[in-house]
């Protein structure tokens, strides 16, 4: 990588997407604005496992809304349950746009709502906007 | 001499006839009335099942209805989520920021980069009209400031407009207390920002695209005019239907997605607006014209004057028709919740039927009131609403009475909402709007006719305003053809007087215009000129029944006289008598 990174404060974020591509271009797209590191999780089990590691606790999970087996929003709710993950603040990425499920989103407590497709270029302004990140 | 004994039987005999015969009516009587109710319970059978209908079509609809809202849903995240991947890998690539890549290169990123943009604007703009179009984007009516929206819409265009060397204008020229309307402000911003962009986007580098703004006690009116390429004749209405635009390369040059004026007619239309595109008059360039009821529902700010909130108590007797039961009980409701009497129709025959026998009842008896209005759907099996329509206004008893269009057709169908109904809601409805519109018209009937006087001669207008003043009959003053165009598009006068001699153009330009209206062009007309008329120019200068006066030889109290007549004839008759 050419780019010369300013930024300082290390941010760890937890990428949870069934879509091999997305979940790339996310973390690419987060590495190179904002210097940030990334792990990944392809569902919403291997995502609660991920970030339940004492070692790699994540800042924040980017997770996405429509997922096989357990989607975004119950992944959240068994986040909840457990002490260990439940501080992490939780974004939820979807390609919904009706206001209905807008709302529905917000209702479950979650930290904010982005939007798919996302600008890769501000993907990394919007998630630190989001949740009051000043760095 | 007849004998007494003879007499008696006589009697008897007459009785007996006389008992037969009252047997036999309270016979026929009791058959006829079996009859009737025999005739009644087939009548509520009938209606039951009607009813019974109806509810399985509603509830089947509303079936489909939310079939296809979660297509719609599926259909976009499916598309989506793809685009996430292409628009993110594109995006990085030519941001550079995975390393350098060569001019060539760049040029092909760049290009495939702009048409995912647009492909992700056109999934939107589907969806929206979608979600529009079925009435389903509810809207959050609340008290705004044209002049604020259009102000945050400048702003927020301004860098755009900056870019391609475009100078941005806002001019006001509503007063203070009328700038204040009931709409959805987020999509009333939207409206004024997709038209600006679209007036930006068409305009030639170093010209001006501004935005005016006017208003009446009952409209407010923006205006987007712009200096660009223009809209042939032929194209003014199709640019707002979808996928339209002027030149078929203009999406892909201009990265629009064919659907922005169609969104724009949609909101317009669902806060019972219009909107509509005109040339210039100057001839170069296009204006944009939206046009909004100030009064939507009734108001909860300080603005005590306005007119026509619909929160005031109705009165009157409303005739509601539409073939669906379950429509026509829900208006029903509204109105008798706002101290409406209803009538319910439930074809166009009903209501032929119903307001001519009330109109005959009215007459006979003091306690019993005529139809005060008539709300009517245009979509019914038999009569069709139009047909409907024009035989009321065909018939003495009941072409005085208001009709105000109930349907799903939009407004925009101007030629029918001018020449007979006098008011149109859209439905699905709003209910604040259908009682705004329903106020307006009952306020509207009976009001003298309205006066549109288009005069350059400030001290001359003056005096005529004055003498009409003195007769209670309303006149409005245009001093420019520009003023006259517009006094016309926010609410057709009644007559117009007219001065052929105007500071921006003559009268003749005028007329021309108002031959091409829907609706105007049969308008009553009183010339009053200084100048010499020849029978050629007359030719021209005819709209509806026109008169000529000689400025030199009539004086504007003979005028006035004049006119009067004429109105006082339009208030009884069709205009069509106003000749006689």
């Amino acid at each position: 990588m050419t780019h010369e990174r300013l930024v300082t404060v290390m941010r760890l974020i937890l990428i949870i997407d069934d879509e091999d591509d997305i979940r790339e271009v996310a973390a690419l797209s987060l590495e190179a604005t904002a210097g940030w590191e990334i792990i990944t999780a392809s569902s919403g089990p291997d995502g609660i496992q991920a970030a339940a590691n004492p070692k790699r606790k994540p800042h924040a999970i980017l997770m996405d809304v429509m997922m096989p087996g357990m989607d975004g929003p119950t992944t959240f709710r068994q986040m909840q349950q457990n002490p260990e993950i439940a501080g992490i603040p939780v974004l939820l990425l979807t390609a919904k746009v009706q206001g209905v499920d807008q709302r529905r989103f917000a209702d479950l407590g979650v930290a904010g709502v982005l939007f798919k497709p996302f600008d890769p270029l501000t993907l990394a302004a919007q998630i630190s906007q989001a949740l009051g990140w000043k760095d | 001499m007849t004998s007494l004994p003879s007499i008696l039987v006589g009697m008897l005999l007459l009785s007996i006839f006389l008992l037969g015969a009252l047997t036999l009516r309270l016979a026929a009587k009791a058959r006829q009335q079996h009859r009737s109710i025999e005739q009644l319970n087939e009548a509520l059978k009938r209606s039951r099942e009607y009813a019974e209908q109806q509810q399985t079509k509603l509830a089947l609809r509303s079936d489909l209805d939310s079939v296809k809202d979660e297509f719609i849903s599926t259909v976009s995240h499916e598309l989506r989520t793809p685009l996430t991947s292409i628009r993110g890998a594109l995006g990085l690539l030519s941001a550079g920021l995975l390393g350098n890549v060569d001019a060539k290169a760049q040029n092909l990123l760049r290009i495939a980069s702009s048409n995912t943009e647009r492909l992700i604007r056109l999934i939107n703009d589907i969806l929206d009209l979608e979600r529009m179009e079925s009435g389903r984007a509810a809207l959050k009516l609340r008290r705004c400031s044209i002049q604020d929206l259009a102000r945050e819409a400048v702003d927020t265009m301004a860098p755009m407009a900056e870019g391609v060397g475009i100078h941005l204008e806002l001019i006001c020229n509503a007063p203070r207390e009328t700038i204040y309307f009931d709409a959805d402000p987020d999509r009333i911003l939207q409206v004024i920002t997709n038209l600006l962009s679209n007036a930006i986007k068409f305009s030639p580098a170093g010209t001006t695209v501004s935005v005016q703004i006017d208003s009446d006690t009952n409209s407010v009116l923006l205006k987007v005019v712009d200096h660009g390429r223009g809209i042939p004749a032929d194209k003014l209405e199709v640019v707002f239907g979808r996928f339209q635009q002027v030149e078929a390369s203009d999406a892909s040059k201009k990265g629009g997605t064919g659907l922005g004026l169609a969104i724009c007619r949609s909101i317009i239309q669902q806060h019972g607006g219009a909107i509509w595109a005109q040339p210039n008059v100057s001839g170069l360039g296009t204006t944009l014209w939206v046009q909004l009821s100030r009064s939507a529902r009734a108001s909860d700010t300080a603005l005590p004057s306005l007119i026509g909130a619909p929160g005031e108590r109705g009165e009157g007797l409303i005739l509601v028709c539409d073939d669906d039961a379950g429509i026509r009980e829900v208006v029903a409701e509204q109105l008798r919740q706002h101290g409406y009497d209803i009538l319910q129709a439930g074809s166009g025959e009903e209501v032929l039927a119903i307001a001519g026998e009330q109109a005959a009842k009215a007459r006979s008896k003091a306690s019993v009131h005529p139809v005060s209005a008539i709300l009517l759907d245009l979509y019914m099996p038999g009569l069709s609403g139009w047909e409907t329509l024009q035989r009321l206004k065909e018939s003495p008893a009941t072409k005085a009475i208001p009709v105000v269009i109930l349907s799903v057709i939009p407004s925009s169908d101007r030629t029918l909402l001018a020449s007979e109904a006098q008011g149109w809601v859209q439905k699905p409805f709003n209910e604040n709007l259908l009682l705004a519109e329903l106020g307006r018209v009952l306020r509207a009937k009976g009001m003298p006719g309205h006066i549109l006087l288009v005069e350059q001669d400030q001290e001359l207008a003056k005096e005529i305003l004055a003498g009409f003043r003195e007769a209670g009959v309303p006149m409005d003053h245009a001093s420019t053809l520009q003023q006259a165009v517009d006094r016309c598009l926010l609410g057709p006068p009644d007559l117009l007087i007219l001065d052929v001699m105007l500071p921006d153009g003559d009268g003749f330009s005028l007329v021309d215009w108002l031959r091409r209206q829907p609706g105007l062009h049969a308008l009553p007309l009183v010339v009053y000129s200084s100048r010499e008329i020849s029978q050629a120019e007359m030719a021209r200068l005819r709209l509806g029944p026109t008169h000529f006066f000689d400025k030199a030889k009539v004086k504007p109290r003979e005028v006035e006289e004049r006119v009067l007549t004429m109105v006082s004839r339009l208030r009884n008759n069709s205009p069509a008598a106003i000749v006689a």
